[in-house]
């Protein structure tokens, strides 16, 4: 039973592009929708599985995109997958400085720390000369093997790939050694210590895993939008999306970022594109001309980190494990 | 210039970031709870004092007798709504908490305030007083210090004589043994997010008159509270006090020798230099971390 439903979200997946490949709109939001899923699931190694929670993302994601789009910039013909590898390089070093100075300590410090390292990142990114500043970065032309890189297929794809990657590694870790060790780590850190479980160790890798996922999505996003800038890869924002993410569809759990994309970016896009202001209007509910018609229509396209904020707020209070954690509460 | 020039200036604003940490010293020490919210109660401290100067022309110093109760009362109900349901989850479950509620403010306050950057103009805002040899002390930080100073003395006076400081240090050092000696830990969170917010508004309001008020404004002081909070030992009031002057001077020195810019990347990196030499800050206990 399991494995058919996987074979048909997988079908359904991969046909997806041909069904809706006339439409450049749907297949934007699907690539959004699989690149938070993939980045929330990579989140969702190390916070969910490990149990230390990340708040500085971005700077992975930042580091792929950035080091990929400055040496397109100044090597153009260079293979974007040497760029792509050498983004992991840079993220990794971001991490394992993280990792050495903060897994030693317990508690309040990682989250702290992983936002401070992030924000060096970004503050670095924007006063250095060579990564754009403020301006940030515009890629003009990129070709890979030939394939058309101006259509935006190959990007679903690309995505799609990394999330599968993802969620394989994810699979594994339930079942692996490092997994369990991971997993112990997260529910009782004493414990684990107490039974040889080289603490340090274990939250080091999972970090480098997540880091390394991480930053190939912040590349494959970089060659996609061709133009990126602080505000776009290395913001707080990015790294508390990447957290509710997974925390909508359920911490810990394989699928749970999954889930959380599919509801949270369609949701941001409607926001974002005044669609629901829209919908409010033809539904009756407000009229157009009236006062609250008005400040809708002006204000509720910018208010989805508001709807954000609420949504946090909401699902901490009432749905801390998530929707999927709501579904095995009632089994 | 003078090496006085910036130690003096970064001493007068190092005061006022003080304040804001020790209200997240206070809220860390009694609850256990990292408040990412606290930036975003800064920036409505920082909007509090301009709406009381613009609309009710009252000077924004003088108008800390409206924000402090005002700003404590929002607090108070802010612990009794939402962060006391989350007091014994998980710390990421409470940082979210504060995350989503930091992020309702400060994007409630930019959908009714605008992105525009206010300024509070007071008379005066550019005047400044000048010291022999050259050295020359804004008058509107000058007054923020000694109402920095003054707030100082009365927390200290209330956390270190009165029967709730007492009771609020006691849940800060044991929250069951207090609980067991019949202290109402619940009213002492409620009462110490309510002073931590009190805090961080009056931070805000006496930096408003010298800093841009934007409803983002928040963020970058979040960050810089909870470095003085490290830096000072989380849950260390008077460590929070000494941490916030010295990043001050830390940032005002960077900015003379070497460039604006990169002053609050400085700031960071001793934060990472204090995690990695000494976790449990300078006057934290050791094995706190």
């Amino acid at each position: 039973m399991k494995k058919i439903a996987l074979s048909v979200i997988a079908a359904t997946a991969v046909a997806l592009p041909i069904f809706i490949g006339e439409n450049p709109y749907l297949i934007g939001i699907m690539i959004s929708v699989l690149m938070m899923a993939a980045l929330s699931s990579a989140w969702n190694i190390l916070g969910g599985y490990a149990g230390q929670y990340s708040f500085g993302h971005a700077a992975y994601f930042g580091a792929g995109a950035y080091t990929t789009l400055i040496l397109l910039t100044l090597y153009n013909s260079l293979n974007p997958l040497v760029c792509m590898a050498m983004g992991i390089v840079v993220a990794s070093i971001i991490a394992l400085i993280t990792g050495s100075i903060v897994f030693r300590l317990r508690g309040h410090y990682f989250g702290l720390a992983s936002i401070a390292v992030a924000e060096i990142v970004r503050l670095s990114v924007l006063n250095l000369e060579f990564t754009g500043g403020a301006q940030g970065i515009l890629l003009s032309d990129v070709s890979l093997w030939g394939i058309d890189l101006n259509s935006k297929n190959p990007f679903y794809y690309g995505m799609l790939l990394v999330l599968v990657v993802t969620l394989s590694i994810s699979q594994y870790l339930r079942t692996s050694k490092t997994g369990y060790y991971l997993q112990a780590i997260r529910e009782d850190q004493d414990a684990a210590a107490s039974l040889g479980i080289n603490l340090a160790f274990y939250k080091n890798k999972a970090l480098l895993i997540s880091a390394a996922l991480t930053s190939i999505l912040g590349s494959l996003y970089g060659l996609y939008i061709r133009f990126i800038d602080t505000s776009a890869v290395l913001d707080l924002r990015l790294s508390i999306e990447i957290i509710l993410t997974a925390i909508i569809g359920g911490v810990g759990t394989m699928w749970g970022p999954v889930v959380g994309a599919l509801l949270l970016v369609p949701l941001a896009e409607m926001l974002r594109s005044n669609l629901l202001g829209d919908l409010l209007v033809k539904a009756g509910l407000v009229s157009e001309t009236s006062g609250i018609g008005v400040f809708l229509k002006e204000n509720l396209a910018h208010a989805h980190v508001l709807v954000y904020g609420i949504i946090t707020v909401l699902c901490i209070l009432y749905l801390p494990k998530g929707i999927l954690g709501l579904f095995r509460r009632v089994k | 210039m003078s090496f006085l020039q910036p130690l003096l200036s970064g001493i007068l604003t190092g005061g006022v970031y003080a304040l804001a940490g020790m209200g997240m010293s206070l809220v860390f020490g009694v609850m256990n709870i990292s408040n990412f919210a606290h930036g975003d109660l800064m920036m409505l401290g920082m909007y509090m004092a301009f709406f009381a100067f613009t609309l009710l022309h009252i000077d924004p110093y003088v108008s800390l007798v409206l924000i402090i109760p005002t700003a404590f009362l929002f607090g108070f109900m802010l612990e009794k709504l939402f962060i006391n349901r989350v007091i014994h989850h998980p710390h990421q479950n409470q940082i979210l908490l504060t995350i989503g509620l930091g992020l309702i403010m400060s994007n409630t306050a930019l959908l009714a305030f605008t992105s525009d950057p206010k300024i509070l103009t007071t008379t005066y805002s550019s005047s400044a007083f000048n010291l022999p040899g050259g050295i020359s002390l804004s008058v509107p930080l000058l007054i923020s210090f000694l109402i920095t100073g003054v707030t100082i003395a009365i927390l200290y006076l209330f956390l270190a004589k009165s029967r709730t400081g007492m009771a609020l240090r006691a849940t800060s050092q044991n929250r069951e043994a207090a609980q067991l000696m019949g202290i109402n830990v619940a009213k002492m969170s409620a009462i110490a997010f309510g002073i931590g917010t009190a805090l961080a508004a009056t931070a805000g309001a006496l930096i408003a008159p010298t800093y841009y008020i934007h409803p983002l404004a928040g963020h970058s002081f979040l960050l810089k509270a909870f470095t003085i909070c490290v830096l000072g030992g989380l849950g260390s009031v008077v460590g929070a006090g000494v941490g916030g002057i010295i990043i001050g001077v830390v940032e005002a020195m960077s900015s003379t020798y070497w460039s604006t810019d990169w002053k609050d990347v400085i700031v960071f990196v001793l934060f990472l230099a204090v995690l990695l030499f000494r976790p449990q800050g300078l006057f934290g206990k050791k094995g706190g971390e």
